[in-house]
């Protein structure tokens, strides 16, 4: 561990960050880069709302987080495991402490709710018992606790395919919790749903969050939605990040210029 | 405007006309080439002849169908155990011929395709006289043709579908800290599994009807019974075999109709 990254481990009001992005950097194959190389922190409990347009890089930096894309250079540091450097395996057991909520949901179709649910453990379950589908008993009970946490209860056995779309990402939230990660990636959770459910199902999300006292990195394009729940906001343009600060503190000229147009 | 729409209007009859003159000439070259010169109209008997012929076949050797229930089984074993053999080997196939999962591009995706190709473009026939001069008559030289005949519409189905899967389940898998295994067996085969159900039953059902016809060359089975009856004259049997070929077939399709339905 680098004194730089102890320092920060110490850092802000006396909580720890648990996620330490430095100077994360991606091009594609196709030749822009993605990310100029981004640094950032996400401490205890702490909701952070990633806020740019769509191209900016918010996407790509969150799976260059859980290295879903393979960052090109760069440090990432999840409660002081560096991941970037880890080895296929040793990267699959850090993946089980996050969790990660998509934009359209990413379920298995073919499955029930209460299986998706279940995907969520894989990372502990061993190859013959995934193939059967054989969870822990204590598994299942926690799928189904969860399951009702979302509001999903009564849907348990109803298939992935049969559900809406505030319902799926409901499933893809309880699927997300039962890995008890230490922290959750959240990639544009209401932006394939109508707004007033997105909204439902943000302030559920958040409230949940906060209970369960885990720390989350949410990309938004919604900036309304972004300041109604995070704690911090970080901004970005072209694969840079661009503001950093309070919510409360975020003002319309700020996010003027943030967005480079009038609000 | 209404000059180029008539101009229009005059080239689109010009080859509509051209389309159907050639067309017709077509048509009346082959009806003179193989109908009128190469028909030996000398050995064609009179209409009465003919009817002879034909009544022959009926009324069918009713006792004789009994004793067809061996060939007519041996006939739906060899459809079902080649589309089984069938279904086996076109997992390897698929995997070959699919673009985005093919193990290394330049080798093996040309490998499954021409697998595929050979497989569609010989007749299921010439396989079974392949396999026929290879193990002898019977149906296990049936089985073989079947199977062969079999893989490339199975694996093409399948590597199609592969082909097209959502990537979102998978991405969600690995993010969960997923193995391979896992990512394979809960994102992918879902994905891949009720379509290749639905080839592996469409398949069969074809093959009933293939297995009867190879059984014609030496397959075995109820087409083989057909063609030795025909050969000694025995018309009548002949005809119950064709009864129990059609018996088989309708049964064939009608379960696997009704299957196709449920697994929807």
């Amino acid at each position: 561990m680098t004194s730089e990254l102890t320092q920060k481990l110490k850092n802000r009001n006396g909580k720890n960050a648990i996620l330490i992005v430095e100077n994360l950097k991606k091009t594609y194959p196709s030749g822009e880069p993605a990310l100029k190389g981004v640094s950032l922190e996400v401490y205890e409990e702490e909701f952070v709302a990633l806020i740019g347009l769509s191209g900016a890089g918010k996407s790509t930096l969150l799976r260059c987080i859980n290295r879903l894309v393979e960052p090109d250079s760069g440090k990432v540091y999840l409660d002081g495991v560096e991941l970037t450097s880890l080895d296929k395996k040793r990267l699959r057991e850090a993946r089980r402490n996050m969790g990660m909520i998509f934009q359209e949901f990413n379920l298995v179709e073919r499955l029930t709710v209460l299986q998706n649910i279940l995907t969520g453990r894989l990372g502990y379950i061993g190859f013959w018992r995934s193939l059967f589908r054989k969870f822990p008993r204590k598994d299942i009970e926690r799928a189904v606790e969860l399951a009702d946490l979302v509001g999903m209860k009564p849907y348990i056995y109803k298939r992935a395919d049969k559900l809406s779309g505030g319902q799926r990402q409901r499933v893809g939230i309880a699927r997300a919790l039962i890995q008890e990660p230490k922290f959750l990636l959240v990639d544009e959770p209401t932006s394939s749903l109508d707004p007033a459910i997105g909204h439902d199902v943000m302030d559920e999300f958040h409230k949940t969050a906060k209970t369960l006292g885990v720390p989350v990195l949410v990309s938004i394009h919604d900036v309304n939605l972004a300041l109604e729940y995070a704690d911090r906001i970080i901004a970005m343009r072209n694969g840079e990040k661009i503001f950093e600060g309070d919510a409360k503190g975020v003002t319309r000229e700020k996010l003027s210029e943030i967005y480079q147009y009038e609000i | 405007m209404v000059e180029s729409y008539k101009l229009m209007k005059k080239k689109k009859t010009l080859y509509t006309t051209l389309i159907l003159v050639v067309f017709f000439a077509v048509l009346i070259w082959s009806v003179y080439g193989v109908l009128i010169r190469d028909t030996n109209w000398s050995k064609i008997g009179s209409a009465k002849e003919v009817w002879e012929a034909v009544t022959r076949f009926f009324p069918p050797e009713w006792a004789y169908t009994l004793k067809l229930a061996k060939p007519t089984l041996d006939t739906f074993l060899i459809a079902v155990l080649g589309t089984f053999i069938a279904l086996i080997l076109s997992v390897p196939v698929a995997w070959f011929a699919a673009r985005n999962f093919t193990p290394f591009f330049p080798v093996t995706y040309p490998l499954g395709r021409l697998v595929m190709t050979i497989s569609r473009s010989v007749h299921e026939i010439v396989w079974a006289l392949i396999f026929v001069a290879a193990v002898g008559l019977g149906p296990f030289a049936g089985i073989i043709a079947l199977s062969m005949r079999s893989i490339g519409f199975t694996s093409k189905l399948t590597a199609e579908q592969i082909e097209n899967i959502d990537y979102r389940p998978i991405e969600a898998i690995r993010a969960v800290g997923g193995n391979p295994m896992q990512v394979f067996f809960y994102a992918t085969i879902p994905q891949v599994l009720p379509q290749f159900i639905g080839t592996a039953i469409f398949q069969w059902d074809i093959n009933i009807r293939r297995a009867t016809i190879i059984g014609i060359v030496g397959g075995g089975g109820l087409g083989l019974v057909f063609s030795q009856k025909m050969a000694a004259y025995q018309y009548a049997q002949a005809t119950a075999c064709l009864l129990a070929i059609l018996l088989l077939v309708l049964v064939g399709e009608y379960t696997s109709t009704r299957l196709r339905t449920l697994i929807q």
